[in-house]
């Protein structure tokens, strides 16, 4: 972040480009992210539900708690950077926008929600597997909105 | 800088996620020594006893992305600390270079174990406390520095 706020923009086209480029390739990480989970947890909810909690009828074993918490402990890791840098971007380049700060609050607190939920649904019940899908898939598309917004700002300035 | 204050809000919320990756981190790791067949004062007894095996695949398994993600976290962490007008920069250097040693010894205290240099687990526990504290000293510098 040290990096991204030294720099004057007007005068650095190589931190502008630099900026681009980190910000395209996170736009398809978080695609690909979105793709990958679905791989692993499974596209909708009865497969979801199958790879959590099994499936006695299809002989399906729930995923070991060590799996799912490896899963966690990757997942918070790969957000915590990826948001990171999206957001550092994006107060770099919207910071006068009022509705910046709000979105960067969503972003993070949605982010921290999603694997802490996954968790949650795994030791209680379906419920939590719904508020799961929805602040993953959230969070994915508001990051990917804001680092598309940031590559429009650093492409048509 | 226009609002360099709104970049106080990504560094809190750092220190939340932090938090959030050491907790899992320690929940794996005591999973790995038999959590799930015993209590926590169990495991760690375990532990302090009779850790677990591991052969050295398994070792370079868990060492090897740990070395690039404790690394980029505690720069990631530790680096805001440049911006801190609170905390004398000595200090800040001093606290950084422990903690990268820590995490260090914390990733390397399990080699012990597998060539059973140490047939106690307590070298793992302490470097594991060992690094946790500080980095836990490290998030207080911090928020305290926001």
């Amino acid at each position: 972040m040290k990096f991204l706020l030294r720099k004057d923009l007007d005068h650095s086209t190589l931190i502008a480009k630099l900026m681009l480029g980190v910000s395209v390739a996170l736009f398809f990480y978080l695609g690909l992210d979105l793709v990958l989970h679905g791989y692993v947890l499974g596209f909708d909810m009865g497969s979801i539900s199958s790879t959590l909690y099994g499936n006695a009828e299809e002989f399906i074993e729930p995923i070991l708690i060590d799996t799912l918490l490896l899963q966690v402990h990757i997942d918070l890791f790969m957000s915590l950077f990826s948001i990171m840098i999206i957001v550092s971007i994006y107060i770099r380049l919207f910071s006068e926008k009022k509705s910046s700060k709000s979105l960067v609050h969503i972003l993070f607190i949605l982010g921290l929600l999603a694997p802490e939920v996954l968790i949650l649904a795994y030791f209680t019940s379906v419920l939590f597997v719904y508020v799961w899908l929805a602040s993953f898939i959230l969070w994915h598309l508001l990051a990917m909105w804001m680092s598309l917004h940031s590559i429009k700002r650093l492409l048509f300035k | 800088m226009k609002n360099l204050r709104l970049y106080h809000i990504p560094i809190a919320y750092m220190l939340v996620y932090v938090l959030a990756i050491l907790a899992t981190g320690i929940w794996l790791f005591l999973l790995s020594q038999g959590l799930a067949s015993s209590d926590i004062f169990g495991t760690v007894e375990q532990i302090v006893l009779a850790p677990k095996a591991k052969s050295f695949h398994s070792f370079i398994e868990v060492a090897t992305p740990h070395m690039f993600a404790m690394g980029t976290v505690i720069f990631l962490a530790t680096h805001f600390m440049l911006f801190s007008t609170k905390i004398s920069k000595k200090i800040s250097l001093f606290v950084s270079v422990l903690l990268f040693a820590l995490a260090f010894f914390n990733i390397s205290a399990y080699l012990f174990i597998s060539f059973a240099l140490v047939v106690s687990g307590w070298i793992k526990l302490l470097s594991l406390s060992l690094f946790v504290l500080v980095f836990l000293g490290i998030i207080a510098m911090l928020t305290f520095s926001l």
